[in-house]
């Protein structure tokens, strides 16, 4: 990283320009990214989540079955991935599986929230970056997106706003309530299907298929059009391609015991597919991350959460996960290639939304048959008894990429639990190595225009979807240190 | 998407009965609306998990057409909200800047205050003026000083919530402890929209709710309307003895709606869908100052 800092040197001098950008705003959470701009792109990048909460440490010491519950309030964006993970975690230790109808409904429910977070993310966090949003706060005052190529949500966004909602509502018919909703409880589900449930769902269902098909994946295909150098269908040079690593756990289970999913998990890795995951290969490095060096290069399973701050070289509250030692993006890019439904040849921020778009309309698609799946009347939960020792791992997907929880019980509580979210995957700093996480690859490279107002640094964090429940930071592009460096 | 800001009104009007708002209210609105701009509200995360404002985008008029986007264009001034708005680095942090240099506007907090580490475990921003990181610690003590009212959204900020559960590795403090000042909460994890839209419209109106000794709004936690009182299974006889059975009491399994003052057993959720209970899944008492510790396990089985 030596880039960022000033270093005294007298032969060749080169000029950079140093901008953070802090809040890092239209994403979930706190986020800063510094940025070193040379020769009109981006020649370095760090990217720092700013919010540490400490939800491993909290968990320690509690039910087991608490864990649901209490990690579906780490995101309120994608809390029901956190229950989906967290009861699959605890199920594993047990080594029980739910009710075949429970499985159904936890199904629909995070395809719901799927549908409502895909929805939000696209018009209300990423199209503010090419067209300019409804003239008043909090959309005024903007930065500037540039000369205006006939692309605009306008006449989408109050149609979006409302479907978001939907799909929350949908949500709620079976999940109780949105966000966050607790009828995901190891051992099954707590809702039941009834007939007038289900064409509750369904009717919602179909309204929401409809604007994904018509609206949704239309106006993404339009932007990519509009926008071609940040890749579109038949374009490989596009910004933001980032490490060519893709990693994902898979999703909605198709069979009791997970074997089959709708999404299957699986890698890329610069081009090539395999279907295998091994989870052991899974590290967390904390070189760059203030927390204790003792801890890194662990596996979750064995992880520990020890915060240090101040500490020298550090830049993030995030960890950096890697696979096999190796950086590796995730969301539903990595889901779509994986699967083999969309393979735009190499990453970048419109295969991004595309990938997103078109995932949308596969897990619809999906839900209906789930639905016509569902028996009233069916067990929706088998009584479930934590283990009093036992460790348990539920892979699963969050909207914006794979998710992990791991737990060990003992003496009936909980021992020791770890998290990997997507975001530490893709915002992650620089690891023991000195690999730079997929976020900052994608962001090296990226031409700026305007250092003051770098919009297409925003367009490449976005295309992630990031979340991080704290932090994004901009550029300040008046009074930074210019840097010198010997060449 | 243009919309008068006569639509909150009509909104108010519509629904006034269901949210619980007076018609006296409603006349003050309707002069307060009439009159001028709207003081800008200036919206902190704490240590948050962005929940709240999920929950205040399901937003929507019980009769009428107000959504999220009518209440956020033309009625309630959100001069600065991380999540949503259109600046981001410096010249978002200007403009909270001369916002708060103007006086006069509702400071609204999500998130709980976390103090370890001299707060540095949550960055708002970075002072574009001295280059420095800014913490939400930091942020609030300062805003706090001239806002007009300060909100607290949802249970962390109300309270600590989640992430100041024991052992409280963050060391978050609710706002209220930080500033040592009066604070309006609107708990809950998430609060229901609804709720935030209530206290938005007294504050408009010019009006300071009354409060209880949680600081939260008496007229919605009286607990006249409590989950328990009001739960359409209270008169149902048996009691749930497993998860998955419908339409029976789950105080065995664990429920709290006894403890909890909130209406939602007769509001319910997401536009009148459904509610924990309605779903056969405990309350958890989230709108109670405690949560979720006092309440923990959560199950009792």
């Amino acid at each position: 990283m030596s880039t960022l800092d000033p270093i005294n040197g007298v032969n060749k001098v080169t000029t950079q320009k140093a901008v953070i950008v802090d809040p890092v705003t239209r994403i979930e959470g706190h986020m800063k990214v510094e940025v070193s701009i040379e020769g009109g792109q981006v020649v370095d990048a760090r990217c720092t989540g700013t919010l540490f909460r400490g939800f491993e440490t909290i968990l320690q010491g509690r039910d087991p079955k608490d864990a649901p519950i209490l990690t579906e309030r780490i995101c309120g964006v994608c809390p029901v991935s956190h229950g989906m993970a967290s009861v699959m975690a605890i199920e594993n230790a047990r080594g029980a599986a739910p009710p075949d109808d429970a499985r159904l409904l936890r199904n629909l429910v995070l395809g719901a929230n799927f549908i409502q977070s895909h929805i939000l993310h696209f018009y209300l966090l990423a199209a503010f970056d090419y067209c300019p949003g409804p003239e008043s706060a909090p959309w005024t005052p903007a930065w500037n997106v540039g000369p205006n190529r006939g692309w605009s949500v306008s006449e989408s966004l109050p149609r979006a706003i409302e479907a978001r909602r939907h799909a929350h509502e949908m949500g709620a018919v079976f999940g109780g309530r949105m966000p966050s909703p607790h009828t995901y409880i190891p051992g099954g589900f707590t809702a039941v299907p009834t007939a007038e449930r289900i064409a509750q769902f369904g009717s919602y269902l179909s309204t929401l298929t409809e604007f994904i098909g018509n609206v949704y994946i239309p106006d993404v295909v339009e932007l990519a059009k509009k926008y071609h150098e940040y890749g579109s269908e038949d374009d490989s040079q596009a910004i933001g391609a980032g490490c060519g690593n893709l990693l994902a756990f898979g999703v909605f289970d198709l069979d009791p015991d997970g074997t089959s999913k709708l999404l299957r998990g699986g890698t890329i890795e610069l081009g090539k597919a395999s279907d295998l995951i091994d989870t052991n290969a899974i590290t967390e490095s904390v070189g760059y991350s203030w927390y204790d060096d003792a801890a890194s290069r662990l596996n979750p399973a064995n992880g520990v959460t020890l915060p240090a701050y101040p500490k020298e070289s550090a830049y993030s509250w995030l960890k950096a996960p890697r696979y096999r030692g190796k950086p590796f993006e995730v969301g539903p890019l990595a889901r779509m290639w994986v699967n083999g439904i969309y393979n735009p040849g190499k990453p970048s921020v419109m295969a991004r939304h595309l990938a997103r778009a078109y995932e949308t309309q596969e897990i619809a698609a999906a839900m209906r048959e789930w639905l016509e799946g569902l028996t009233p009347g069916n067990p929706v939960y088998n009584d479930f008894a934590s283990p009093s020792y036992g460790q348990g791992m539920g892979l699963t997907e969050a909207p914006r990429g794979a998710l992990g929880h791991w737990v060990e019980i003992a003496k009936d509580k909980i021992l020791r639990y770890q998290i990997i979210t997507p975001t530490c995957w893709n915002a992650s700093p620089l690891d023991d190595e000195a690999q730079h996480g997929p976020m900052e690859q994608a962001l090296i490279g990226t031409p700026v225009d305007d250092p003051a107002q770098p919009i297409e640094v925003m367009r490449v964090i976005h295309s992630f979807d990031p979340c991080l429940s704290c932090a994004v930071h901009i550029m300040r592009p008046s009074g930074e240190p210019v840097m010198v460096k010997t060449g | 998407m243009k919309v008068s800001r006569r639509s909150f009104l009509k909104y108010c009007i519509a629904s006034a009965a269901t949210i619980g708002l007076d018609l006296s209210v409603v006349k003050l609105l309707e002069k307060a609306l009439a009159a001028a701009e709207a003081p800008p509200v200036l919206w902190l995360n704490g240590a948050n998990c962005t929940g709240c404002t999920v929950s205040l985008a399901n937003v929507v008029a019980h009769a009428g057409a107000l959504d999220v986007g009518d209440l956020l264009i033309n009625t309630i001034n959100l001069t600065f909200h991380p999540n949503l708005m259109g600046a981001a680095g410096d010249l978002a942090v200007t403009t909270l800047f001369d916002a708060a240099q103007a006086g006069g506007y509702i400071l609204a907090v999500d998130g709980g205050i976390p103090t370890a580490f001299d707060g540095h475990t949550c960055i708002v921003w970075t002072d574009p003026r001295t280059g420095m990181e800014v913490t939400a610690l930091e942020a609030v003590t300062e805003l706090a000083g001239g806002a007009a009212a300060v909100l607290c959204i949802g249970t962390c900020a109300s309270f600590g919530g989640i992430p100041a559960g024991n052992p409280n590795p963050t060391s978050i403090r609710s706002v209220r402890e930080i500033i040592g000042g009066s604070t309006i909460n609107i708990p809950g994890c998430p609060p229901h929209p609804d709720w935030m839209v209530w206290t938005f419209a007294q504050l408009l109106a010019g009006l300071s709710p009354k409060l209880d000794s949680s600081g939260r709004p008496k007229e919605l936690f009286s607990g006249k309307s409590g989950v328990h009182k009001k739960c359409p299974r209270k008169e149902v006889d048996g009691k749930a003895a497993t998860f998955g059975t419908d339409g029976l009491c789950l105080k065995k399994l664990g429920c709290r709606g006894p403890e909890c003052k909130a209406d939602c057993s007769t509001r319910l959720w997401n536009n009148g869908t459904n509610w924990c209970v309605g779903a056969n899944a405990i309350c958890l008492a989230c709108t109670e100052n405690g949560f979720p510790d006092k309440f923990s396990p959560f199950y009792r089985d």
